[in-house]
Order: structure tokens, then C-alpha cells, then sequence
């Protein structure tokens, strides 16, 4: 391999962090979705690691549902934020505490 | 319970005897409520009939060699066997003839007493009441049984001081000599319960035989002995509880004649004549006695000295007289205490019902206006007053005489020579307050003001010529009662072989010094006659005690010594505002407020919890997010 | 232990009673109070004549348990639908009988929700009895919970002061207690290894070590205690029963309370005697504490009810001292006593009920000189009143009388505390009847009717048998001897 795995893995990890920062850190929405779909590209980018290391294509084919499935969920997700802001009006998830 | 009907007359005489002012009571408390004369016949006619079975009972077992007993089950419960059932024994067929005739005598004067009032049906009721339980109490083979219509007999007392319910002053009376009753009664209660751990059964008679020695230690015995002597200080209102007494002439007179004169104080005395074998077996005890005794009866007189209403003179007088046949009893004179209460029981009741007279013609109770309202014109009540304070103050030849001097034997009989000196202290006071009360009445000080008019004549406006048509009915008790004092002293030799015939006659005749005790104490009941008399009863007299013009003294006896004042400042505030408060805010501030306290606690940590579950979704996750780093931590390290 | 199967299944036949009464009411329609309460009282007189009939047709001389139903209900859990009758329960079942009938009487001049309230009424009935008579371990459980939940509805509905509060003071602390009860059960259950919950092969000597039966009766013990009324865990009883309607009050302090002593008694002495003696010194100590606690914060109260629930809280007491003594004549005293207090209190509720009826407080410094006004009513609390002093005539003396004989021996000091506490008892029960019923009248009240001759009916019945009691005390002693005596012999040394 032409970079170490245990680098690749790494990036996926920070890459997943930041993901996961964003996701629960920003009062917005759409940032959410974001964050989401920075999870699901690191979690991508451990797959295609791994499939390299192994020499395996699983990885790479698995790889290309993730990103069926994350466009499916974003627009799915960006529904439902549109119908949300139009019945509260307003992006902030702490708006959305009715549950509580 | 044995068979009801049954050849033995004697059995049968003595169930009637007790059963029958239990039936009148239900009778008229279910059914004649509404019809007063009714009642009161039923009741007259059942008190009769117990008189009649006990004056039976006296003369049939007039020899009685040893005491009969019946008995039946009552309640067996593992080891304890409690009987119900009667003892028969010279005591208590004296004092069921004492009983039996009192309240006879009373119920009778009631008719008159009572005539008009509201609440005549009940009146009779709890009359019935009181003579079921005390006639059974005198018959009580068990000391259990005894306990069980001794609380009965407070009760009864219970209603009927607060039987003029409307007056404030009456029901507190009624509550204060309850709950006072009720103390000694605790200790009482307590006495027999240790007599049962040690001796096994409640029976009298085993108490007040050998096997009571072989089942109790010396200190058990005196434990008891002071436990059950508890209950006697509570009921016949010896120091320290004696302060319900005087509260308890609230009630109408003829309830203090029989009640709290005659037969319902005199249950403490009687108790202790029933037990006396079983309390001599304990010098300790004895002398304990001998000494509270002492005290009630000093204590009681000097604050007969100074009081003016003519009822709680009486009371105290009771007090004073209870006192002294405890003193007799305890000193080991047993004939001479049981036939004080005997004789005792017929003047003290004939003075109550004087003065009840008295009180129903004029409607008031002090003495000076008694006197005012020239109530000396009604003869035979005044002629049976003088007869009853005679006899009170123990002159001859009335029957008080001869039952102070056998006092007086019994008490001279002692090594220690100041029991016999405050007897005759007594004896004095006695004569001068009784006396007092007469020279008062019967000699009313001249009009200074000139006025005619009386202004508290408010009730009747009788003045001594105009008689209210009960007096017929009222007076004849009197003439009876006042019979029997002046006669009931020459039977003191045939009652002495009644009573104690059978037991060792352990009083030997008196000789040298102690000889002269009779004399004595004659000599100081004429001072104190003397004393009276010219305090009061002398033309152009000043009128006014030797006692009253110290004011200090005057203060302390009419305050009843401060007893009343400390009782009223331990219930206020050791008891309601101390311990009763601090266990209510206990309550209220520590197991409530811990538990609300929790209640809350929950609450709280529920809705703090419920932070994490609130509807913002980023907390979630972030939740969601740890848990998923931890579980993968675990797993993989 | 001697086994007598019913011939005829009257236990049943009283649960049935109480169920069949519940559905009937529940297909009468509103509007049909009268009908309503009639189908009440003749249901609920089935049961009292049912369970009177039982109480005097027991055979003494036989013993053990008689009119024996028992049917296997879950066979691979050990669930069996068992029910007996026993000295001991027998009292309760009668006293259930007495309280049922006389609270359905009471409760006549009820307007409001009528049928919902006979309705819950008959089910918190139906659970107490099932649980007096029940054998089984399980079915208590079940009767125990039954009988709570319409506590809830019944106070929070038709209560009065502070209802809500009480109600769910009430409901919580008991299911409190059923939360510790619960696993104690099924701890027993599991260490028993007889894949049974029925008594009576559960408390044959051997099946629990020692130390299983030390861990398992104080669960069971303050489980069934705070039903009881144990210090320190009483408060919900006073709140509960001034909140309450005179009926739910009566059932409540009369029928409910008498449950938690007796499932110290059926579950947790049964079954774990050698706990029983273990914790023993303890349970007096509580009990003294409570008997003198309970009369000393009823001397401040202010409202009837309040007065009445301390008094409880005391009486109470003295079944638990009596339970405390490890002997027969402790058990004795307590479970006549139980009875006695039953009747007594249920007494005191319902006179109280009355006067709130009329006089529209239950306060006692805006009462007074009640006797004038209404005398047969006040007699009844009077009454009740001399019965809660111990005074004797009346039935709770000798319950009393035999517990205190049994404490002094066994424990000399907390006897003796309790024994004060009779002082403190006349003093504050002579103080309400004197400031309530005494003293001059209230021009406010002055126009009220006295009780009438029906309405006096259940109360009536009430004094009769104090009376009845009190004067024939052997007629019960003789009843629960032949369960104390056998029960205490049998147990290991």
C-alpha cells in the first residue's frame, strides 16, 4: 500500500469525529445532515482502506451503497427539515423540545 | 356462668342484688328516656330491691365463719383464667348494706332533689349505673374484677359530675377527676399485673393468703403493695391526687352524697380493708401509707378552714375523713378503719344532703349567704346538719364517737408518737371547720345595711317559711340518716365480732398513758367546737378564722396548697406545649417532610433525567454517541 | 395441621356476594339511586350473615383450618386458589362483614356518583376479604393490591379535606409497602424450593434456615407494618382518613389497617417464626413508641377526624406490642383487639360522618354543646370514645387487658409505656368530647335534627356488638385460642 493503513483508518477517525462534532454541535438543521454525511464519507473512506489492505473489492462495492443510501437519506432528511421549518419556523433543533 | 336459677337463696340474692341497677340501666337509657317518672321508679325500684338481698345477706351470714365464694368463667385466654363472681365475706356484707342503702336513700332524696330537670331519665340512668357497678365492685372475688367496676364506678362518676353538661365548669370537673382517677388508676392497673406475673391468678383471697408469701419476694410485695396503693390515692383523692374532689362538687348534691362522700371514695378504703392481709405482709409499704394518709388529711383540713362554700368544706372534710381511715388502716387497725367508713358514709351523706337542701330552698352554696337567707328556720335540716357535724366532729354519743376512738386506739398503738399527735391535730381541725360551718349558717350576722331585700335569693325567692313541695321527700332520708348516726355507735361491739371475730384481736386494751387518748381527743373536738364558737357563733363575734386573719396562711390553704396550680402547669407545658408539640411538628416537619421531602427528591431527578430525553435532538445523539464510545472501549480493550 | 374441606363453599360464597353485588350495580343506571343502595345493603347484610355464620359455626374442639377450598389455579408456578378459615382470620372475616354493612348504611345519604362509589366500594371490600381468608401467598399479594387501587378513586373522589393529597399520599405509601412485600414473597418462594406459594406447606418447620426467615420478615414485616399503622412509617393514616368519606374512612381505619397486622400475622410470623423472634424486641419497641406517639399528637389536633386517625395510629400499636411477644396470650390480645378497634373505630367514623353531615365542619373549635342538640348522635361518639379509653363494658378492654398482660411480662418497661398511654388517651378523648359535644350550645347548630331511628340503625349495630364483646369476651378468646395455642406449640423451639 502506498500509504500505511493504520493512516487511513486514522483519517476516517478524525474525519468521523469532526462529523460527529458538527452533528451535535450546530444549531442548525441542516448542519445535522451535514455532519451525518461526513460520518458516512469517513466511514466510506475506512471501507476503501480496507478493501485495498485486503485486497478485497467488497469494500469498494459496500462503499458505493453507503453512497446510494446517504443521497436517498439526505434528500429524505431535507424533506422533512422543509416541513419542519414551515411548521415551527425556525432551524434551531432546540425548537423542536416538545417531547420534553 | 353458673345456672342463673338456683336453690341457693344465698347466690340468687346476691346476683339480684348486682344485676338488677344494671337492667334499669339499659332499660332507661333505651327505652324510658322520654318519661322521667317512669324512670325514676325503675331505678328506685332496683337500688330497693338490692337493698333488700343485701340486708338479707347481712343478717342470714351474720356468723359467717369463712367467706363464700362463687364463680364462673369469664375469659380464659392460654394461662390467665379470669372468673367473674361474688365473695362473701363480713366486709363486703357491710359494705354492701352501706352501699345499698345510700344509694337508696339518695335515689329517694333525688326524687325531690332532681324534680324538673331536663335530664331526670339519665339522671336515674347513671344513678343505676353507678350502683350496679359499685355493688359489684364490693362482691368482686378477683382483684381484676374489682379493677374492671372501679373504672366503671369512674365513669359513672364521670357523667354524673359533668351531668349539667352546659356549664363549662362542670364537664372540666368531670374530665379532671376522670383523668386524675385515671393516673392512679394506671398504677393500680400496673399493681395487679405484677401481682399476676408473680402469683399466677388475681384472686383476693390467695392474695390475702400464704400463697402470696410463697410466690413474691419481700420487694415484690412492696412493689405491688404501692402499685395498687396508686389507684386508692387516685380514687379516695389522698395526696398527691386530691384535687378532683372539691372540682367534683359541680355535680348535684345528691351525686356528692353518694358518690364522692359515702360510697365511690370510699372504694380506695375499701379496697385496702378488702386487701389488708396482703398489705400488712409490707411494713415499707404500710408506712408509706400511714404517711400519705397523715398528709391528705392535715393538708385537707386546713383548707376546709378558710373555704366558703358549704359543698367543698364537706369535700375537703372527705378527704380529711378518708385520710383518716387510712391512717387507721394502716396503723393495723383494721375494725377501727372499716367501721370509720361505715359510720362516715352515714354522716357525710346526711351533711351533703342538709346542704343540699339547703342549696335547693336558696340557691347558693356559700355559707355566708346561706346564713343571710335564714335558712336556720327549716327545722329538720338544720337539727340533722348539727347532728351530722357533731358526729363529724366525733361527740359523743353519736356514732362518729366511737369511730374516732377506735382511730385513735389503733393509732396510738404505734411506737412512733406523731402519727397519734397529727390524729389529734386532726381531730381538732376537724371539730373547728365542721363547727365553723355551723356557727356560719345558723347564726347570721345582723343586717349592718339595714336592707331587707336579699339579692341573690334569684333562684327560688323561699324564703324559710315558704317549703317547695319536694321537701316531704327530701326530708325523710334525712330523718333516717340522722337515726342511724345517733344510733349506729352503740352497735360498735356486735360489727367489731362481725368483722373481726375470726382474725387475731390484735388491739389488747390500752393501759397507763394511752389510756388517755380517748379523753384527749374528746377534750380537743370540744376546743375546736370552743374555737368555733367564739370565732363565729358568739353574738357581736367578729366572725372571721383565726386563719384568715393571716393572710400568707389564708392564701396558701385557699389556693389548696398550689397542688392545683403545679398539675395545671405540668399538663400546659410538659405535656401539651412540650412533649405533645414536639412529637406533632415531629410529625409534621420530619417524617412528612422527609417523606415529601423524597417525593420531591424524585420528582426533581426525574425531570433532571428527563433533560437528557427532551426534545432536543443533539442531546440525544450526543448521548446516543458516548454510549457507543464506551460500549466500543469495552469491547475492544 | 388439622384440614377441613367446606361442604358447602361459603368462603367463596362471601367473595362472590361482593363480585356479583359489583356487576349488579354496575348495570343499574344512575339515575336509580334508591335501587342502588338497596342492592348495596342486601349484598353487603349476604355477606355480614355469611361471615357471622361462619364465625359461630366453627367447631372449636376440631381446630385448624375448616371450610377449606382449594383448587390448583397455576399449576407449574405452585398458585393455588386456597381459602380457609381459622381463629385467626375468622374475627377479621366477621369484623369485615360488620364494617361492610354498617358503612353501606352509613353512606345512604351519599348523592353524588352514587354508583361508582358502591361500585369501588364492593371491590375494596372484595379484595379485603379475599385477603383474610386467602392461604396463599400469591392470592394475598393480588387481594392486597385489588383492595388499594380503589382506595385511590374512592378518597380522591368523594373525600373531603386535602383529598387529592391524601389520596395519593394514601396509595403511594402503600404500594410502597406492597414493593416490599413483593420481593420478600418471592424470595421465599425461590428458597423454598416447593414451587409453591401456599401457606400451609410453606410454614412447616425446616423448609427456611434461619438466617432465610432474619432477611425475609423484616421486608415482610414493614411491608405489612406500614399498613398497619407502624411507627414510624404512620402518617399516611391520619391524612388518609380525614380526607376519606365516612364510609372509606370506616373500611379504611376499621377493615384496611386490621389487613397489614394481620399479614404480619398470616405471611410474615407463619412463615418466618425464627425471624419473628429475632426481630421481636424491635417490633415492641416501635409499637410502645407508637401507642404513646399516637396519643400524645392526637392531644393537638383540631379536626374529629384527625383526633380519631392519631387514636388508630395508637390502638394499632397495641396489636403490634401484642404481636411482639412471641407468646399465645400476645397473640391473643391482638387479634381481639384487632376486632375490637375495628368496631370501635368504625364507631367513632361513623358518628363523626353524621355530625359533618349536619353541621357541614369537622372542626372541633367551631362545635360545641352538640349534646344538647342531637343527643342520640353524640351518645354514639361517646360511646366510641369511652371504648377507645379502654374502659371496661366495652370490648377493646379486654384486648387490651391481654396485651398488656402478655407485654409486662415479656417486656416490663414498653409495657409499662403503654400502660401511661392510657392516660394520655383519656385526656384527649375526654377534651374533643367536652369541647365538641358539651358546653353551651351553638346557636349555629341549633336547628339541627337528632339522628333518626334509621339512620341510627348501623351505628346501633356497631354498639351492640362493643357491648356484645365487652361483656362476653370469651366468645372471641375461645375462637382464636383454638389457632394461638396450636400455632405457638408448634413452632421449634
Amino acid at each position: 500500500m502506498i500509504v500505511p493503513f493504520s493512516h487511513v483508518l486514522m483519517l476516517a477517525g478524525i474525519l468521523f469525529l469532526l462529523g460527529m462534532f458538527c452533528a451535535v454541535a450546530r444549531r442548525n438543521l441542516i448542519m445535522i445532515v451535514l455532519g451525518v454525511e461526513i460520518m458516512l464519507n469517513a466511514a466510506s473512506i475506512a471501507f476503501v482502506g480496507a478493501s485495498v489492505r485486503w485486497q478485497s473489492l467488497e469494500g469498494q462495492s459496500f462503499v458505493l451503497f453507503i453512497l446510494a443510501v446517504a443521497a436517498t437519506e439526505v434528500s429524505v432528511g431535507l424533506a422533512i427539515i422543509v416541513y419542519a421549518f414551515r411548521r415551527t419556523g425556525s432551524f434551531d433543533p432546540g425548537a423542536y423540545n416538545i417531547l420534553r | 356462668m353458673t345456672i342463673f336459677w338456683t336453690e341457693d337463696a344465698t347466690l340468687l340474692a346476691a346476683i339480684l342484688a348486682t344485676l338488677l341497677p344494671f337492667v334499669s340501666f339499659v332499660l332507661i337509657m333505651v327505652l324510658t328516656r322520654a318519661r322521667p317518672r317512669l324512670s325514676a321508679g325503675l331505678s328506685i325500684v332496683a337500688v330497693t330491691v338490692s337493698l333488700g338481698c343485701a340486708l338479707f345477706l347481712l343478717v342470714r351470714h351474720w356468723n359467717l365463719q369463712r367467706p363464700i365464694q362463687y364463680t364462673g368463667r369469664w375469659l380464659a385466654s392460654t394461662s390467665v383464667e379470669i372468673p367473674f363472681g361474688f365473695l362473701l365475706d363480713p366486709v363486703s356484707l357491710l359494705m354492701l348494706v352501706v352501699v345499698a342503702g345510700i344509694c337508696f336513700l339518695v335515689q329517694v332524696y333525688s326524687l325531690g332533689y332532681m324534680a324538673g330537670d331536663y335530664g331526670f331519665s339519665r339522671y336515674y340512668a347513671f344513678m343505676s349505673l353507678f350502683a350496679w357497678a359499685m355493688l359489684n365492685l364490693t362482691l368482686s372475688p378477683t382483684i381484676l374484677q374489682l379493677y374492671i367496676f372501679w373504672e366503671l364506678v369512674g365513669l359513672s362518676s364521670y357523667l354524673l359530675i359533668g351531668f349539667w353538661y352546659e356549664k363549662f365548669s362542670a364537664t372540666q370537673a368531670g374530665k379532671k377527676a376522670f383523668v386524675m382517677t385515671r393516673a392512679g388508676d394506671v398504677a393500680f392497673f400496673l399493681g395487679l399485673l405484677t401481682v399476676l406475673v408473680h402469683l399466677g391468678n388475681f384472686n383476693i383471697l390467695e392474695m390475702n393468703g400464704p400463697q402470696a408469701v410463697a410466690h413474691m419476694s419481700p420487694a415484690i410485695l412492696t412493689l405491688s403493695a404501692l402499685l395498687v396503693f396508686g389507684g386508692i390515692v387516685g380514687k379516695s383523692a389522698q395526696f398527691p391526687l386530691m384535687t378532683w374532689l372539691p372540682d367534683a362538687m359541680e355535680g348535684p348534691t345528691p351525686v356528692s352524697a353518694l358518690l364522692h362522700s359515702a360510697t365511690m371514695v370510699a372504694a380506695g378504703v375499701y379496697l385496702f380493708a378488702r386487701l389488708f392481709p396482703f398489705f400488712s405482709l409490707s411494713p415499707t409499704a404500710m408506712t408509706v401509707f400511714l404517711a400519705i394518709g397523715t398528709i391528705s388529711m392535715l393538708l385537707a383540713s386546713t383548707m376546709a378552714m378558710v373555704d366558703r362554700d358549704i359543698k367543698k368544706v364537706w369535700a375537703y372534710s372527705t378527704i380529711s375523713q378518708l385520710g383518716f381511715m387510712i391512717m387507721a388502716l394502716a396503723a393495723g387497725g383494721y375494725f377501727a378503719g372499716a367501721f370509720h367508713l361505715t359510720t362516715h358514709a352515714g354522716f357525710k351523706a346526711l351533711l351533703f344532703l342538709c346542704s343540699g337542701l339547703f342549696i335547693h330552698c336558696h340557691g347558693t352554696n356559700d355559707i355566708y349567704e346561706l346564713a343571710n337567707h335564714q335558712c336556720r328556720r327549716q327545722r329538720i335540716p338544720t337539727i340533722c346538719l348539727l347532728i351530722a357535724a357533731a358526729a363529724l366532729s366525733g361527740l359523743p354519743p353519736l356514732s362518729g364517737f366511737f369511730s374516732k376512738e377506735a382511730i385513735m386506739a389503733a393509732l396510738a398503738g404505734l411506737s412512733n408518737p406523731v402519727w397519734l399527735a397529727a390524729g389529734l391535730l386532726g381531730v381538732f381541725m376537724t371539730a373547728y371547720y365542721a363547727f365553723r360551718v355551723i356557727f356560719v349558717i345558723s347564726f347570721p350576722k345582723p343586717p349592718a345595711k339595714g336592707s331587707e331585700s336579699r339579692p341573690d335569693s334569684s333562684a327560688s325567692g323561699h324564703d324559710g317559711s315558704h317549703l317547695p313541695p319536694e321537701y316531704c321527700v327530701m326530708a325523710w332520708p334525712l330523718i333516717i340518716l340522722a337515726l342511724i348516726t345517733v344510733l349506729l355507735g352503740f352497735f360498735e361491739s356486735p360489727l367489731k365480732h362481725f368483722l373481726v371475730g375470726r382474725l387475731i384481736a390484735g388491739e389488747a386494751h390500752e393501759s397507763g398513758a394511752l389510756a388517755l387518748v380517748p379523753y384527749l381527743a374528746l377534750a380537743l373536738s370540744v376546743a375546736g367546737v370552743g374555737l368555733a364558737w367564739i370565732e363565729f357563733g358568739r353574738r357581736g363575734a367578729a366572725r372571721v378564722g383565726f386563719v384568715e386573719r393571716i393572710p400568707p396562711l389564708h392564701k396558701l390553704f385557699a389556693e389548696r396548697w398550689y397542688i392545683d396550680d403545679f398539675y395545671r402547669l405540668f399538663v400546659d407545658r410538659v405535656i401539651d406545649r412540650g412533649i405533645s408539640t414536639l412529637f406533632y411538628e415531629n410529625d409534621n416537619k420530619v417524617i412528612d417532610g422527609g417523606i415529601d421531602g423524597m417525593c420531591k427528591g424524585t420528582v426533581e431527578g426525574g425531570r433532571i433525567v428527563a433533560l437528557l430525553n427532551s426534545g432536543m435532538i443533539q442531546y440525544r445523539l450526543l448521548v446516543t454517541f458516548a454510549v457507543m464510545v464506551l460500549l466500543s472501549l469495552y469491547f475492544f480493550f | 395441621m388439622q384440614v377441613t374441606y367446606a361442604g358447602f363453599p361459603y368462603l367463596s360464597a362471601i367473595l362472590l356476594c361482593c363480585v356479583v353485588g359489583l356487576l349488579v350495580i354496575i348495570f343499574i343506571p344512575e339515575e336509580r339511586k334508591t335501587l342502588i343502595r338497596w342492592v348495596s345493603a342486601i349484598f353487603s347484610g349476604i355477606t355480614l350473615v355469611l361471615s357471622a355464620y361462619l364465625f359461630f359455626a366453627y367447631d372449636k374442639s376440631l381446630g385448624g383450618l375448616q371450610f377449606v377450598e382449594r383448587f390448583q389455579w397455576v399449576p407449574s408456578l405452585g398458585i393455588h386458589y386456597f381459602n380457609a378459615a381459622d381463629g385467626f382470620n375468622l374475627p377479621n372475616l366477621f369484623l369485615t362483614g360488620i364494617v361492610f354493612f354498617t358503612g353501606v348504611l352509613t353512606m345512604w345519604g351519599l348523592e353524588m356518583r352514587v354508583k361508582e362509589f358502591y361500585a369501588l366500594y364492593f371491590l375494596l371490600v372484595a379484595g379485603v376479604f379475599g385477603l383474610f381468608m386467602s392461604m396463599d401467598l400469591f392470592f394475598i399479594f393480588i387481594w392486597y393490591d385489588v383492595s388499594l387501587f380503589p382506595m385511590y378513586l374512592l378518597i380522591a373522589i368523594w373525600g373531603s379535606t386535602r383529598k387529592e393529597y391524601g389520596a395519593m399520599k394514601l396509595t403511594l405509601y402503600l404500594l410502597a409497602g406492597s414493593a416490599l412485600i413483593l420481593p420478600a414473597i418471592i424470595y421465599l418462594f425461590a428458597k423454598s424450593g416447593l414451587n409453591t406459594f401456599d401457606i400451609v406447606s410453606l410454614m412447616q418447620p425446616g423448609i427456611f434456615s434461619s438466617d432465610q426467615q432474619k432477611f425475609a420478615f423484616p421486608l415482610l414485616y414493614l411491608g405489612f407494618g406500614i399498613l398497619a399503622g407502624v411507627w414510624p412509617f404512620h402518617t399516611w393514616s391520619p391524612v388518609g382518613h380525614v380526607a376519606a368519606p365516612t364510609g372509606v374512612s370506616m373500611v379504611h381505619a376499621g377493615v384496611l389497617m386490621k389487613i397489614g397486622a394481620f399479614g404480619v400475622l398470616r405471611v410474615a410470623i407463619f412463615l418466618c417464626p425464627e425471624g419473628w423472634k429475632y426481630w421481636a424486641e424491635l417490633m415492641a419497641f416501635l409499637a410502645a413508641a407508637g401507642i404513646i406517639y399516637g396519643a400524645l399528637v392526637g392531644l393537638r389536633q383540631t379536626d374529629l377526624k384527625y383526633v380519631i386517625g392519631y387514636s388508630s395510629v395508637s390502638h394499632m400499636g397495641i396489636v403490634g406490642l401484642g404481636l411482639s411477644t412471641v407468646t399465645a396470650e400476645g397473640l391473643n390480645g391482638a387479634v381481639f383487639q384487632m376486632f375490637a378497634h375495628g368496631v370501635m373505630t368504625a364507631l367513632l367514623f361513623s358518628s363523626v360522618g353524621y355530625i359533618y353531615d349536619r353541621t357541614h365542619t369537622k372542626m372541633i373549635p367551631e362545635l360545641g354543646g352538640l349534646s344538647r342538640i342531637m343527643p342520640v348522635a353524640s351518645a354514639y361518639f361517646i360511646v366510641g370514645a369511652l371504648a377507645s379509653m379502654g374502659v371496661p363494658g366495652l370490648a377493646n378492654f379486654w384486648g387490651e387487658l391481654m396485651v398488656f398482660i402478655a407485654a409486662i411480662r415479656v417486656y416490663p418497661v414498653r409495657g409499662i409505656v403503654a400502660v401511661l398511654a392510657l392516660v394520655v388517651t383519656a385526656l384527649f378523648m375526654l377534651r374533643v368530647v367536652q369541647k365538641t359535644f358539651y358546653g353551651p350550645r351553638h346557636e349555629r347548630y341549633a336547628q339541627l335534627p337528632d339522628i333518626s331511628f334509621y339512620e341510627s340503625i348501623p351505628r346501633m349495630i356497631l354498639i351492640l356488638v362493643l357491648v356484645l364483646f365487652g361483656l362476653y369476651p370469651s366468645l372471641l378468646v375461645d375462637l382464636i385460642q383454638t389457632a394461638s395455642i396450636p400455632f405457638m406449640s408448634g413452632l421449634p423451639r
